[in-house]
C-alpha cells in the first residue's frame, strides 16, 4: 500500500496540473478573495452587508467556499487520467488488486487537496486580515472565529477533491465525470432546491452539507425568502463535514467494488 | 516458466471471441502467436494477465494464475497499448511511477533508459515521442522488474527496419536468456525470421501450435533461367522436390532451399538469371495448415 501510495504522488507530483492547481488555490484566496475584501461586499451589485458585520464576513467566505468546483474538477480530472490515457492496464499488471489501487489514489488525492485547502484557505486568510488592517476595517467576527470557518473551507476543499476523484473513478470518462460534478454542483442542485418538497432534503445534499461545514447560510436563506418557504435549518459542521465525506466515500466504494469485475481493454 | 493456457473460452454477449483454446509457451525461445486482426490474440493475452475475466477456463504462469503472483511484475512484463501514457510525463516520469508501485529503485530507471536507447529523451515529455520511442518506452516499463516471461501485442506496430532488427536483437537475447517470450502479430512476415515456435488461431480457435521450423513447410523457390527445362529435368531427378514450370523461363520448386538449387544448377553448368524464397504469408500458412487437416482427418 505504501508503495501504491508512493506511486500515485509520483504520477500526480509530475503533472502541470498539481502546480496549476496550487496556483489557482494561490490565485482565488489571494487575490480574487483579496479583490472582493478590497472592494467591499457593501460595494457589490446587489449590495452586501460589509465585512464588519458577522453577516457580511460570512457571505464572503461562503463565496470563497463555492470555488469548491475546483478541487472537484481536479480530483475527477486526476481519477479519470488513467482511463483516458490508456494507463490502467499497466497500472493494473503492475498492481492486480485494484481497490487496493484506487484506496492508493483517494489517500493520494486526500493529501493533495489538503494541501490545495492550506493554500486557499492561507492566502485568503491572510489577505482577508491585511486587506481589513489596510482599510482600517474592524471585522465582523473575532479573528478566531474567523480562522476556524477558513479552516473548515480548507477541509471542505479537500472532501471535494475525493467527491471528484469518487466520481470519477465511478464514470471514468473524464468529460463525462467533469459534466456531472460541476453540473451538478452549480445547475443540478439549485434546480432541485426549487422544487417544493424536495428543498426539504437540501440539508443532506452535497451543497447543504458544504453550507453546514462552512457555516454558509445566505444562499439558503435567500432561496428561502424568494420560495416564501421557512429558513431551511441546516445540520450542525461537524455533521455536514461527515455527509460530505460520506458522498466521497460512496462514490469511491462503488468505483471500488465495480473495477473488480469490469474487463480492462 | 511457463504459460499455459487450458480450455480458454471468452464471450462478449454473442460473440465469442476465444474458443476451448489450449495451448502451452515455452522458456527460451521466442514464441510467435500469429492470427489475423480480431483472431481473439490480444483477448488471450489479456486473459493470461487477468485484465480480462475468462468466461471459463484457465491461463496460468509458471503454475499460477496471474493474480496469484505474489510480485506479478518480477514474473512478468506485458505490454499492450503502445500509446499508454500520460503525455504530460516525461519519460523518466513514467517509469518512476512504475518503478514505486513494483518497489524498484530509481537506479533501474535509469539503466532501463540506458538499455533501451531513451537516455537522450529521458526528460523530454512523451507527446513528443514517436511510436519506436514510445515502443521502446513500453519495454523499459515492462522490463523494470526484470521479469522471466515477457508478452509483447504487436510489438512491430510502427516499427521502422531499424527498429524491427534492434527487436529482434532484443528478444532473442532475452530468450537465450532463458526467459519466456511470446510475441503476437497479424503479419506473418515481420515475425518469421526471429520466431523459434508458433502458435497459430483464428477466430478464436488454434489452427497450430509447435516449432515454426516444422510448420513452415518446405521451402518455396522462384527461379529465372534461360535453361529451364534442363534446370527442371536435373531438379526433378535430384532429391524429393516438386516442381513447376511457371512460363517459359520461370520455374517454381517446392521441397529445395535457395543454395541448394544454385548448387545443383553449377554442377550441371546451368544459367540462373534471378533465384528468390517466396516466403509464405499467413494467409498461405492458413490455407495449408486447414487444407493439411482435412486431408489427415
Amino acid at each position: 500500500m505504501k508503495l501504491l501510495v508512493r506511486a500515485e504522488l509520483r504520477r500526480l507530483l509530475a503533472t502541470r496540473m498539481w502546480s496549476a492547481l496550487l496556483l489557482a488555490a494561490a490565485v482565488l484566496g489571494g487575490a480574487m478573495f483579496g479583490a472582493m475584501a478590497l472592494v467591499g461586499p457593501e460595494n457589490f451589485d446587489p449590495p452586501m452587508p460589509g465585512l464588519d458585520t458577522e453577516t457580511g464576513l460570512r457571505a464572503i467566505l461562503g463565496i470563497l467556499g463555492y470555488t469548491a468546483f475546483v478541487p472537484a474538477a481536479a480530483g475527477a480530472i486526476a481519477a479519470t487520467s488513467e482511463h483516458r490515457h490508456h494507463t490502467a492496464a499497466v497500472t493494473f499488471l503492475f498492481a492486480p488488486r485494484r481497490g487496493r489501487v484506487l484506496a492508493a489514489k483517494l489517500a493520494t488525492y486526500a493529501v493533495a487537496g489538503l494541501a490545495y485547502g492550506v493554500v486557499l484557505a492561507g492566502s485568503a486568510g491572510a489577505a482577508l486580515f491585511t486587506v481589513a488592517a489596510a482599510r482600517g476595517i474592524s471585522l465582523g467576527m473575532p479573528a478566531g472565529t474567523v480562522l476556524a470557518l477558513l479552516a473548515r473551507i480548507g477541509v471542505a476543499m479537500m472532501v471535494y477533491v475525493l467527491i471528484g476523484a469518487g466520481m470519477g473513478a465511478l464514470i471514468r470518462n473524464q468529460v463525462a465525470a467533469l459534466c456531472v460534478v460541476i453540473g451538478y454542483l452549480y445547475v443540478g442542485e439549485p434546480v432541485l432546491m426549487m422544487i417544493p418538497g424536495v428543498n426539504a432534503l437540501y440539508p443532506i445534499l452535497p451543497g447543504g452539507a458544504t453550507a453546514a461545514l462552512t457555516d454558509f447560510t445566505y444562499l439558503a436563506d435567500a432561496m428561502s425568502d424568494q420560495l416564501g418557504s421557512g429558513t431551511v435549518p441546516l445540520l450542525p459542521p461537524v455533521v455536514g463535514g461527515l455527509v460530505l465525506s460520506a458522498y466521497a466515500l460512496t462514490a469511491a466504494a462503488i468505483a471500488v467494488l465495480i473495477p473488480m469485475r469490469r474487463d480492462v481493454t | 516458466m511457463t504459460i499455459e493456457v487450458s480450455r480458454l473460452t471468452k464471450r462478449y454477449g454473442d460473440v465469442t471471441a476465444v474458443r476451448d483454446l489450449s495451448f502451452t509457451v515455452a522458456p527460451g525461445v521466442v514464441t510467435g502467436f500469429l492470427g489475423p486482426n480480431g483472431a481473439g490474440k490480444t483477448t488471450t493475452m489479456r486473459m493470461m494477465t487477468g485484465l480480462v475475466s475468462p468466461t471459463s477456463g484457465t491461463a496460468t504462469i509458471g503454475g499460477r494464475p496471474y493474480r496469484k503472483l505474489a510480485r506479478p511484475s518480477r514474473t512478468v512484463g506485458a505490454v499492450f497499448d503502445a500509446n499508454a501514457f500520460h503525455p504530460g510525463h516525461t519519460a523518466r516520469d513514467h517509469l518512476r511511477v512504475y518503478a514505486a508501485m513494483g518497489g524498484y529503485p530509481d537506479s533501474r530507471v535509469t539503466h532501463l533508459l540506458d538499455l533501451l536507447g531513451l537516455a537522450e529523451a529521458a526528460d523530454r515529455r512523451i507527446r513528443g515521442f514517436s511510436t519506436g520511442m514510445r515502443q521502446r518506452l513500453n519495454l523499459a516499463t515492462a522490463m523494470l522488474g526484470d521479469p522471466r516471461v515477457l508478452l509483447l501485442d504487436e510489438p512491430s506496430n510502427g516499427l521502422d527496419p531499424e527498429g524491427m532488427s534492434w527487436l529482434r536483437g532484443l528478444l532473442r537475447r532475452l530468450a537465450d536468456q532463458g526467459r519466456t517470450v511470446l510475441v503476437s502479430s497479424h503479419a506473418l512476415s515481420e515475425i518469421q525470421q526471429f520466431v523459434d515456435d508458433v502458435v497459430v488461431i483464428r477466430r478464436g480457435e488454434l489452427v497450430a501450435a509447435g516449432p515454426w521450423s516444422r510448420l513452415a513447410g518446405p521451402p518455396l523457390v522462384l527461379i529465372t533461367t534461360p535453361d529451364a527445362a534442363d534446370l527442371a529435368a536435373a531438379l526433378a531427378a535430384g532429391p524429393a522436390a516438386q516442381v513447376e514450370a511457371v512460363s517459359a523461363d520461370r520455374l517454381r520448386v517446392r521441397g529445395l532451399d535457395a543454395p541448394s538449387v544454385a548448387d545443383l544448377a553449377a554442377a550441371r553448368g546451368l544459367r540462373i538469371h534471378e533465384l528468390v524464397t517466396e516466403n509464405a504469408s499467413l494467409e498461405q500458412l492458413f490455407l495449408r495448415l486447414t487444407t493439411d487437416q482435412a486431408a489427415t482427418r
